[in-house]
């Protein structure tokens, strides 16, 4: 079948009136089918027999994990810029001694705020 | 007593055995309703790796679940529902995924192999559907599935999404308009 015919018989098979079960068996029979890959059955079965709900289980944590990790991960870098952001407009620079708080100490201040003298 | 094939059992003696713990007989569901299910997820979720890991999911969840299942409506039925919402759950998982960590249009979040086909119109013919699927709104492209792969009519395709019947009738025919423009851009 040309790809405009099969273009027509797509767009037919949601016609109302259109009969939808011989609208899917004229597409199976062009070649649209699904399956999915050998030995499918024999996967699940060794999944629910072989190890149990663990590895189903498994694959839930992991995935959570990995979607936690991902939100947690973005927060971190979007409060390290807003931190960035603070040094730089309190400090006026993204130098190392503005990370430390110490762009205007000099050792002398230092030995005062420690010892109170 | 353990039956060494179960091919030409009822739906209920095998649904009874599959309870009682008998592996061949929950093999004989996986094996009656995998084409069934691969159309469902496939058609949402493109054909791939990903699809059968669903795929495998929807019959792991099933056979945990097979204990509420009260015979209200068909087995058939009650899987294709399990089907429907783990394919839903993970469009929504992997939009959300998308929308904060990539720039990426909807069409990317999915992706198809096409299978080896005899011959090269029908290899065609498989990529013009997959591409228009999954070039539709996953509210659309449920209703196409359901009808056109699944050859569901407008009752049972209301019955399996949990949708009044006037909204499927409405998405079935938005769905048409939607996927008439997608074709004529392929």
């Amino acid at each position: 079948m040309k790809p405009s015919e099969i273009k027509k018989l797509i767009i037919s098979s949601l016609s109302v009136d259109a009969d939808p079960k011989e609208a899917s068996m004229r597409l199976e029979e062009e070649g649209i089918s699904y399956d999915f890959s050998k030995g499918f059955g024999d996967k699940i079965l060794d999944k629910l027999f072989s190890a149990g709900l663990t590895i189903n289980r498994e694959v839930e944590f992991v995935r959570s994990m990995n979607f936690a990790f991902y939100r947690i991960a973005l927060t971190g870098v979007a409060a390290i810029v807003v931190l960035l952001i603070s040094i730089f407009l309190m400090q006026g620079s993204l130098s190392f001694n503005s990370f430390l708080g110490l762009s205007d100490s000099y050792d002398e201040s230092i030995v005062c705020l420690l010892t109170g003298n | 007593m353990i039956k060494e094939s179960y091919s030409v059992t009822g739906e209920n003696q095998l649904l009874k055995a599959a309870l009682d713990g008998d592996k061949k007989a929950f093999g004989e569901i996986v094996t009656r309703y995998q084409k069934m299910v691969a159309r469902t997820v496939k058609g949402m979720l493109g054909d791939s790796v990903f699809a059968e890991d669903i795929g495998q999911e929807v019959f792991i969840k099933l056979y945990y679940s097979l204990s509420e299942f009260r015979g209200e409506a068909k087995l058939s039925t009650y899987i294709q529902k399990i089907a429907v919402n783990l394919t839903l759950n993970e469009i929504k998982r992997r939009k959300r995924f998308f929308s904060m960590f990539s720039q990426k249009g909807n069409n990317e979040m999915y992706e198809f192999e096409v299978a080896d086909h005899d011959t090269e119109e029908r290899k065609e013919a498989s990529e013009i559907v997959n591409k228009a699927l999954m070039a539709m709104d996953p509210k659309f492209r449920i209703i196409v599935t359901m009808r056109m792969l699944q050859g569901y009519s407008t009752k049972e395709t209301a019955e399996i999404l949990d949708l009044p019947l006037g909204t499927v009738l409405s998405r079935l025919s938005r769905a048409q308009g939607q996927l008439r423009n997608i074709l004529e851009k392929l």
